[in-house]
C-alpha cells in the first residue's frame, strides 16, 4: 500500500506538471486554442473504458470484436487528434510553435498519467484491456 | 496463389480476399489502434492544408492565388463515405460461408462492398484528379501544391486504415473461432 501512495503521489505530480505546461502554453501567448489538447487528452481513454465494460457483459468469445474494437478505434482518434492539432494550429501560425511543443508535452503528460494509472490500479481486469 | 481449387468460381468477378493468417491476440489490439491512427493522420493531413489555406490571407498581403474550396474537400468525402460502407460490412456474409440465410444475401453484400471500394478509389482518384488538374497545371508555387499533395495523403492514407482494419478483424475471427472450438 505504500509503494500505491507514492505511485499516486508521484501520478498527480506528472499530472499538474502537465496541465501547468498545457496552461502556459495558452497563457504565455494570451491565445488559449491549446487548451483543446486538455479536452481531448482527457477524453481520449473515455471510449476505451466505455466500449469494454459494454463488451465484457455479453458472452466473451464472439461477441467481444465489435464494440471493443470500435473503442480502440476511437481512443487512438483522439489521442493522435491531440497530438495533430497543435501542429495543424502551429503550421497556419494560429499559435507559436513553442506553445505547440509544450502543450504537445503537456498532454503526453496528462495521458501518460492516465494510462499508467489505470495500468496501475487495474490490475483485476487487465486481461480484457 | 495457393488457394484449393473449391474456392474458384469462375462466375465471380471479383474474388475477396480474406487473408485467414493467424496472429496474436495483440495484434489485433495493435492492427485496430493503427487503423485509428492511420484514419486521424488522413484527415488531420487535409485539415491541416483547409486551416493554412484559410488562413493564407492574413500572412500575405495580397490575395493568395489559389483556396481550397468545395471540391477539394469532394474527394475526402468520398472516402470517408467509402471507409464507412467497408467497415459496416459483416465480414462473415462477404465470405459467404454456408448456413447464412439465402444467398442473395451474399451477393447483395458483395455487392455493397464492391460500391464501398469503388468510393475509396474514386476518392483517391479524385484527389489525383484535383492535384493535377486545380495545382499542377496552373504552376503555383510549393506552398499552394501543397494542398493537392495534402489531399492525396488523405486518400491514400484512408485507403491504408481501411486495409489494417480489415486485415486486424478478419485474423481475430479466426484466432478466436480456433480458440473456442
Amino acid at each position: 500500500m505504500a509503494a500505491g501512495l507514492r505511485t499516486v503521489i508521484l501520478l498527480s505530480f506528472v499530472l499538474a506538471v502537465g496541465f501547468l505546461l498545457i496552461i502556459l502554453s495558452c497563457a504565455l501567448w494570451a491565445n488559449w486554442l491549446p487548451l483543446l489538447v486538455a479536452l481531448t487528452f482527457v477524453l481520449a481513454p473515455l471510449p476505451n473504458a466505455v466500449f469494454s465494460h459494454l463488451a465484457s457483459d455479453e458472452f466473451a468469445s464472439y461477441e467481444n470484436s465489435g464494440p471493443v474494437d470500435l473503442g480502440r478505434f476511437t481512443t487512438s482518434l483522439i489521442v493522435i487528434t491531440g497530438f495533430a492539432l497543435p501542429i495543424v494550429l502551429a503550421h497556419s501560425g494560429i499559435i507559436d510553435s513553442k506553445a505547440s511543443a509544450m502543450s504537445i508535452v503537456g498532454g503526453g503528460l496528462v495521458y501518460g498519467t492516465i494510462l499508467a494509472y489505470s495500468a496501475a490500479f487495474n490490475q483485476s481486469e487487465s486481461e480484457y484491456d | 496463389m495457393s488457394l484449393p481449387r473449391a474456392d474458384y468460381d469462375p462466375r465471380r468477378v471479383c474474388h475477396n480476399p480474406c487473408p485467414n493468417v493467424t496472429l496474436g491476440k495483440h495484434r489485433r489490439t495493435v492492427g485496430v489502434y493503427l487503423a485509428g491512427a492511420l484514419f486521424a493522420l488522413a484527415n488531420w493531413t487535409f485539415l491541416d492544408a483547409a486551416v493554412l489555406s484559410a488562413h493564407a490571407k492574413s500572412k500575405w498581403e495580397d490575395e493568395p492565388p489559389v483556396h481550397v474550396t468545395f471540391v477539394d474537400w469532394i474527394p475526402g468525402i468520398c472516402s470517408l463515405l467509402g471507409y464507412l460502407v467497408i467497415n459496416m460490412i459483416d465480414k462473415d456474409r462477404v465470405r459467404g460461408e454456408e448456413g447464412f440465410g439465402d444467398s442473395r444475401a451474399v451477393w447483395r453484400a458483395r455487392l455493397v462492398l464492391f460500391i464501398g471500394f469503388a468510393l475509396m478509389a474514386g476518392g483517391l482518384a479524385g484527389s489525383v484528379t484535383v492535384l493535377i488538374l486545380k495545382y499542377i497545371l496552373m504552376g503555383y508555387p510549393p506552398q499552394f501544391t501543397y494542398y493537392g499533395y495534402a489531399n492525396v495523403s488523405q486518400s491514400v492514407a484512408l485507403m491504408l486504415s481501411a486495409v489494417v482494419l480489415w486485415i486486424a478483424q478478419n485474423t481475430s475471427n479466426e484466432y478466436e473461432y480456433n480458440l473456442t472450438l
